[in-house]
């Protein structure tokens, strides 16, 4: 049974405690990704889970079994780490038949796991090469196939893909995918790329500084966002935020005193508040919010623009093309149920931090 | 890989920084080089020969000093000493220094930085000052004159040099390494002896040398707790720079001199290409 139940997990150094009680059930099969910036704790759960660091407070099972104070070989897992790990001296054979022989395989056995493993990840012409002689993107798959020998319980994936390319970072990514629907073994994946965590998880869990934003599906993350934090977070572009106060239920008054007529009214009748919506979601329209054009980017598909709304700089993003030139006042559109309401607060920096990695 | 290709308009500029490079190599050989030729030569001259000015580079070689030391000084069962003293405290302190300097490097504990801070500090004192306690305890246990003793005192000053070296080696592997092995089905222990040995193996290689040469060439300690049995060397060697009563005897001394380097040289040649090999493996990245 490949089930990970975390239950009010607890870790400090000395001190300082880093994860806050975070409880999490993963059921068999799944594949969860961890995704929050650098040092929200992601990989520290993650560590926790293998048994590499101990727990300060709280359970973590694996199956039915508490694995507090289980060592990482008996724990039944597999990791792939960011850097890979692969054992410099030991061929790709030997990498991957490592584990098994720890467990006392027979050699045809091995074998036989290591040639399936390799046939699947298309690793047999570089059986007898050492890692020195393979590509980034050919050591990330010995990595895997490391993993998938083993045929574990649960895999555990740190930031994978940090140390690829962009190219070959996509192109692992939906390998990646499609191991995971052909073994459907549960799986834990800590990222700091929420692209990556949106795109192959079948859930999201957001973390911020110890504890948990927000868990849901990627959808659920993208349409309903239970915090700013995670409204930042999660969306490519990131979503443009404006703060303000409610004049009537519909009037939305800006810091500098540009009022905004907004679609639809607050659910919770805030007085004050931050606003959000995605840059896709604008529209072009006759009439609504004026914004100067500052930028235009078209990519073909689709064109960002970047305009100036009350001094704000805002990201509008518009399928297909258009003739709209820097300078101009274009009127901003939005539906009303793509109208997100937050309280005031200002705006997490991860917002900023976008597609840095 | 890290060597930077020559592009064809800068040859000329650079063919001149290579052959400086060239000549400052051989500048530097000859310095180090010219005084173990010189004990070479000198080894092989009379003793009339040895003091004429200006110094004689061609003479007729003989091997008297050779022959009459072979048999005076007890050379063979010394250079059997050395090489027992040399290699056991060799292999000991690289056992055991190594084991420390990994616990240093990754087992979290208190005070650990603190210890072995202390352990190179009392490096600091100066040997002579040991060697009289040593010489007592020595004494007290019934052990002068034995390898055991001289491998123990050398293993006291090795110990700590194994240790700080390979700790820092451990420190740049990735700790992953030994993580991905104990997820893979290894004790601590199991992680370290395969995987982290075979892949420190050139560091180990090279520190082991460096400790035998220092093993092999220490004089003080050998001095103060040997006396027949188990001499070493270096200790023949004091012996006939001091001969008080016939006065120095440079052939001999030389002589015994270019038998001691014989063997290091042997030695080193042999792992030399063994120790290029493993660096060449890349160990460190996976």
């Amino acid at each position: 049974m490949g089930t990970v139940q975390i239950r009010d997990v607890r870790k400090s150094y000395g001190a300082l405690e880093v994860l806050h009680g975070v409880s999490i059930d993963i059921e068999d099969g799944e594949f969860v990704a961890l995704v929050g910036p650098s040092g929200c704790g992601k990989s520290t759960l993650l560590r926790m889970i293998a048994g590499l660091e101990d727990i300060t407070g709280g359970d973590i099972l694996i199956g039915d079994r508490v694995v507090n104070d289980v060592a990482p070989k008996d724990r039944d897992i597999a990791m792939v780490f960011q850097n890979y790990a692969l054992y410099p001296h030991k061929n790709v054979r030997d990498n991957m038949g490592f584990a098994l022989r720890q467990r006392r395989v027979s050699r045809s056995e091995i074998q036989r796991r290591v040639d399936d493993a390799a046939r699947i990840l298309g690793l047999e012409p570089l059986l007898d090469r050492k890692p020195r002689q393979l590509s980034g993107g050919q050591r990330q798959r010995v990595a895997m196939g490391r993993a998938i020998v083993r045929d574990p319980n649960v895999f555990l994936f740190d930031e994978p893909l940090s140390n690829l390319d962009a190219k070959l970072r996509v192109q692992m990514r939906s390998e990646i995918k499609e191991l995971h629907q052909r073994l459907k073994t549960t799986t834990v994946y800590v990222t700091h790329d929420q692209i990556e965590a949106m795109t192959l998880a079948d859930r999201v869990v957001v973390m911020n500084s110890g504890i948990i934003e927000q868990v849901g599906s990627p959808l659920e993350l993208y349409d309903h966002p239970a915090s700013l934090f995670v409204a930042a977070f999660i969306g490519s572009p990131p979503m443009n935020f404006l703060e303000g106060d409610f004049l009537d239920a519909t009037t939305f008054a800006l810091a500098d005193g540009t009022r905004l007529r907004l679609p639809t009214a607050d659910p919770k009748g805030r007085q004050r508040a931050t606003i959000g919506i995605r840059p896709e979601h604008f529209t072009i329209a006759e009439t609504g919010w004026p914004a100067t054009v500052s930028v235009v980017e078209p990519t073909g598909s689709e064109t960002q623009i970047t305009c100036r709304l009350a001094g704000k700089v805002i990201r509008v993003l518009i399928r297909g093309r258009t003739a709209t030139r820097p300078g101009e006042t274009i009127h901003l559109a939005v539906a009303p149920d793509l109208v997100h309401f937050f309280d005031a607060a200002p705006v997490p920096a991860v917002a900023e931090m976008e597609d840095v990695a | 890989m890290s060597s930077p290709a020559v592009s064809l308009p800068r040859r000329s500029r650079s063919s001149l920084a290579t052959r400086l490079r060239i000549a400052g190599g051989i500048l530097v050989s000859v310095i180090f080089l010219f005084p173990i030729y010189w004990m070479i030569l000198t080894s092989f001259k009379d003793q009339v020969d040895i003091f004429t000015t200006p110094p004689k580079f061609f003479f007729t070689p003989t091997l008297a000093a050779y022959v009459e030391y072979m048999k005076r000084a007890d050379i063979v069962n010394r250079l059997v000493n050395t090489i027992i003293v040399a290699a056991g405290a060799g292999l000991l302190s690289i056992v055991v220094g190594t084991m420390a300097g990994y616990a240093l490097a990754r087992v979290r504990l208190r005070g650990a930085a603190t210890f072995g801070v202390v352990i190179l500090l009392s490096r600091g004192v100066p040997p002579i000052a040991l060697a009289v306690p040593m010489f007592l305890v020595a004494r007290k246990l019934g052990l002068i004159d034995k390898h055991i003793t001289l491998i123990l005192a050398y293993s006291t000053f090795l110990i700590p040099y194994v240790m700080w070296l390979m700790r820092s080696f451990f420190m740049s592997l990735p700790r992953e390494l030994e993580e991905s092995a104990m997820i893979d089905g290894c004790s601590r222990y199991g992680a370290f002896f395969k995987i982290i040995v075979p892949i420190s193996l050139p560091g180990l290689l090279s520190t082991l040398i460096f400790s035998m040469i220092l093993a092999w060439e220490e004089l003080l300690f050998a001095l103060v707790l040997t006396s027949r049995h188990a001499s070493t060397i270096p200790v023949a060697i004091a012996g006939i720079a001091g001969d008080t009563v016939n006065g120095a005897n440079w052939a001999a001394l030389t002589a015994v001199g270019t038998i001691t380097v014989i063997p290091v040289v042997v030695f080193a040649l042999l792992v030399q290409k063994w120790l290029i090999k493993g660096l060449a493996e890349g160990a460190t990245k996976g």
